[in-house]
């Protein structure tokens, strides 16, 4: 028998599962953790993606026995993963899953958890997973450090926390996080998570430009005009005022998501499919993105939605939503024209938009191409020819299609443009992982390559930064 | 004018189903049920005329009663050069299945009784990629088992193993499965193998009911749950670990989408197949 791979995973196409884990949710009372993370978890399960030994300790303030805490797991699953009754997948996960209020600058907490995780003994792996309110990061991440409960010190078994978004709320605060992360973590063990990246689109794109020999030859300023990314949202506010007042689109989903998406597109190849090579490549894209000033030129503009009628309803503006205030400066739509000072793309625009109460809810990447040089069929055809377009959709109906001009058939030479799409729901014969699902699995994997490092954050907030502090002294929108 | 809308389906493959009458309309309906993942449909069934009337649809092509000595000729001239050709075996003469071998990027072999099918096999190892649906159908068995593997425990423990029993609806199924793992596992006789059949019960069709593996230190099983649906897979001994994992639909379409997605040879087959001629039932 040889010693050391698992002789039994040859010719199986299943993927590796990580070590025996134990994931620790902060938070675990919360709306992500109910929304997003335990669903995903039961996917996981289902897939059998999950280690063979595998636990979930709930931590927040909210008192709550495991019994509470698995059925709030089985309401989650109902409500968020059309679950309808607990099956034996979920009631087996449940089994492992326990609880522990308390909090969070409470060094009893830290000590209840130690002796929950050494129940039964130590597992290999201890993933934390900060699914709480960035002020309070600080604190846990402190008392986890003091605690030796992220401290990998025999060589065996590790220690990694999972970091949600935002990571600061300017580049100052973003340094200030990271230097108290790297207090008591790692970089290794840190794991910034952007969810767009969990996203098969987004992945794909890294395929789409890298694993094919006929598009990256044209990705470039010869033939690209400009490159667009939005981010529409139907939605206004909602109940997130609160958060959305001090943060608005620019910081909400420029900063992060859409200047991952930029990072994607621009970045130059990656010697292989690492984790290092790629975020090597994308800092190096970002930091060739010259600084965005809100001068007036046009390059940066921002709007509040007003109020209106959507889908026969009436909506309020953003300042009469609740908790927003009534002279609110916070963009709730916010578009930029950035330059990147690189050898491929010095003179293509990238245009990045994001906003609420938009018509339509999409989020798309649309690289134009130039026109031809010479448009030959003008005399017979007078109607322009339309520029090639490849849009990249990343949410909702993921896919990529291709337009480009068709002769109208009959007897006259006229064209028209034409799409030619590719669909992830009816290209293939299984189902779209949530992000959620992706990036938890990585993290448990140690797989870094879909989460931010802090060089990324600190470059894409210093872009972002000094637009804020324009709009901070102009004052009015 | 008007246009009626076509839905467009690109085909990746064609698919070359032999077999008896009344096992061509199941396996037409699975190709039919993969939706977008497009295949060209050849439907034979063997019988004694040499040129039978072919009936043409949209995606497939129906001919019954061919004689096993034009089979081939058959589909030579009906698969598409510029498509892969997988041909899906449900039954027929040896010496048709020998001439298919050498046409088909693919062979999926699915009869009741694999005995002639399996002693011709490893003959076609070096010019197609060859499988079994049995082998398919043992995924789940296979991934469950395999993800226990992952534990260090069980990894240092794999060469020590004594015993193997399987409860089985499908005796070869269980010969494959315990070829797998003699293979994968470089067991020697001294590993006793003990398979017992069952018949297979409640709406969950499943190959295999029970595996238990035993070491002096370690007892693995993977059990099918009361319902059928899921599949316990338990270590106890130096590490105690339950996972619960569902065994999928287990449809003819499901595993035939798996298929299509393989064009490669799988050598882990190839050496279960040939372990699995070994062991009797």
């Amino acid at each position: 028998m040889p010693s050391g791979a698992n002789p039994l995973l040859d010719g199986l196409r299943i993927e590796p599962t990580p070590e025996p884990t134990a994931l620790v949710i902060f938070g675990a009372s919360g709306d992500l953790t109910r929304r997003k993370l335990l669903p995903a978890l039961y996917q996981l399960a289902r897939g059998q993606r999950l280690p063979a030994r595998f636990s979930v300790i709930g931590v927040a303030r909210s008192a709550m026995s495991d019994d509470a805490f698995r059925q709030q797991f089985h309401d989650s699953l109902k409500e968020f993963a059309g679950l309808a009754n607990p099956d034996e997948v979920s009631t087996a996960l449940a089994a492992n899953m326990h609880y522990i209020a308390g909090e969070m600058d409470d060094a009893g907490l830290y000590e209840r958890l130690r002796a929950t995780l050494n129940d039964g003994g130590a597992p290999d792996g201890i993933l934390y997973y900060l699914a709480i309110p960035p002020a309070v990061y600080g604190t846990v991440v402190e008392h986890l450090g003091r605690a030796r409960l992220v401290t990998q010190d025999d060589g065996h078994g590790w220690r990694r926390v999972i970091v949600e978004k935002p990571f600061g709320t300017d580049l100052e605060s973003a340094r200030a996080l990271n230097r108290l992360l790297h207090q008591h973590l790692d970089e290794s063990q840190i794991f910034r998570i952007d969810h767009y990246l969990g996203k098969e689109t987004v992945q794909n794109l890294l395929v789409f430009r890298f694993a094919n020999g006929m598009f990256e030859p044209v990705w470039n300023r010869r033939y690209i005009d400009h490159v667009q990314i939005t981010a529409a949202e139907t939605v206004g506010v909602e109940r997130r005022a609160s958060y959305y007042e001090g943060a608005g689109a620019l910081r909400d989903m420029v900063q992060n998501h859409l200047m991952q998406v930029l990072a994607l597109i621009a970045m130059e190849p990656p010697i292989a499919f690492s984790a290092e090579n790629v975020r090597d490549r994308k800092i190096d894209a970002l930091m060739s993105v010259q600084p965005v000033l809100d001068g007036g030129d046009g390059s940066v503009v921002r709007a509040q939605y007003g109020a209106g009628w959507v889908n026969g309803t009436e909506v309020p503006g953003y300042r009469e939503e609740e908790g927003v205030a009534q002279r609110s400066t916070t963009e709730t739509f916010v578009a930029l024209r950035l330059q990147l000072d690189s050898w491929r793309w010095a003179g293509v625009p990238f245009y990045i938009r994001s906003g609420k109460r938009m018509p339509k809810r999409t989020t798309e990447i649309a690289i134009q191409f130039r026109r031809p040089p010479l448009h030959i069929f003008k005399k017979i055809s007078p109607t322009s020819v339309a520029p090639n377009l490849l849009v990249v959709n990343v949410q909702p109906d993921e896919g990529i299609s291709i337009r480009f001009e068709a002769k109208l058939p009959g007897s006259r030479m006229q064209l028209a443009p034409v799409m030619m799409n590719f669909r992830y729901g009816s290209a293939f014969a299984r189902g779209v992982p949530e992000a959620y699902e992706t990036l938890l699995l990585d993290a448990m994997l140690g797989d870094p390559t879909l989460f931010a490092r802090h060089d990324f954050v600190e470059a894409s907030w210093a872009l972002i930064t000094p637009v804020h502090e324009a709009w901070a002294a102009s004052g009015a929108m | 004018m008007t246009h009626e809308k076509v839905d467009t389906r690109v085909f990746t493959a064609t698919v070359v189903v032999v077999g008896p009458q009344d096992r061509l309309a199941d396996a037409a309906g699975a190709l039919e049920a993969l939706g977008e993942i497009g295949v060209r449909a050849i439907l034979i069934s063997e019988g004694e005329h040499s040129s039978p009337p072919a009936r043409v649809a949209e995606n497939a092509i129906t001919i019954n009663g061919l004689a096993p000595r034009f089979l081939n000729n058959a589909v030579a001239s009906l698969r598409l050069s510029s498509l892969p050709a997988l041909v899906w075996w449900r039954g027929g003469s040896g010496e048709a299945l020998d001439d298919l071998a050498t046409l088909a990027d693919r062979l999926v072999l699915d009869v009741d009784a694999p005995e002639e099918a399996w002693r011709r096999a490893p003959g076609y190892f070096e010019q197609t990629a060859v499988t079994d649906l049995r082998w398919s159908r043992l995924t789940r068995w296979r991934s469950a088992l395999a993800h226990l593997f992952d534990l260090p425990p069980v990894l240092e423990s794999a060469s020590s193993f004594r015993r193997l029993a399987i409860d089985a609806s499908d005796p070869h199924a269980a010969r494959l499965f315990a070829g797998w793992l003699r293979s994968r596992l470089r067991w020697t006789s001294d590993v006793a193998i003990e398979i017992a059949v069952h018949e297979a019960g409640g709406k969950h069709v499943s190959p295999l009911m029970k595996v238990t593996l035993e070491a002096p230190n370690l007892w693995i099983s993977l059990d099918r749950k009361a319902g059928g649906g899921c599949l316990a897979a338990t270590v106890e001994g130096l590490d105690a670990s339950t996972r619960i994992v569902p065994l999928g639909d287990g449809s003819l379409a499901s595993l035939m989408a798996e298929e299509l997605g393989v064009r490669t040879r799988d050598a882990a087959f190839e050496q279960a197949l040939t372990m699995a001629q070994e062991i009797a039932v």
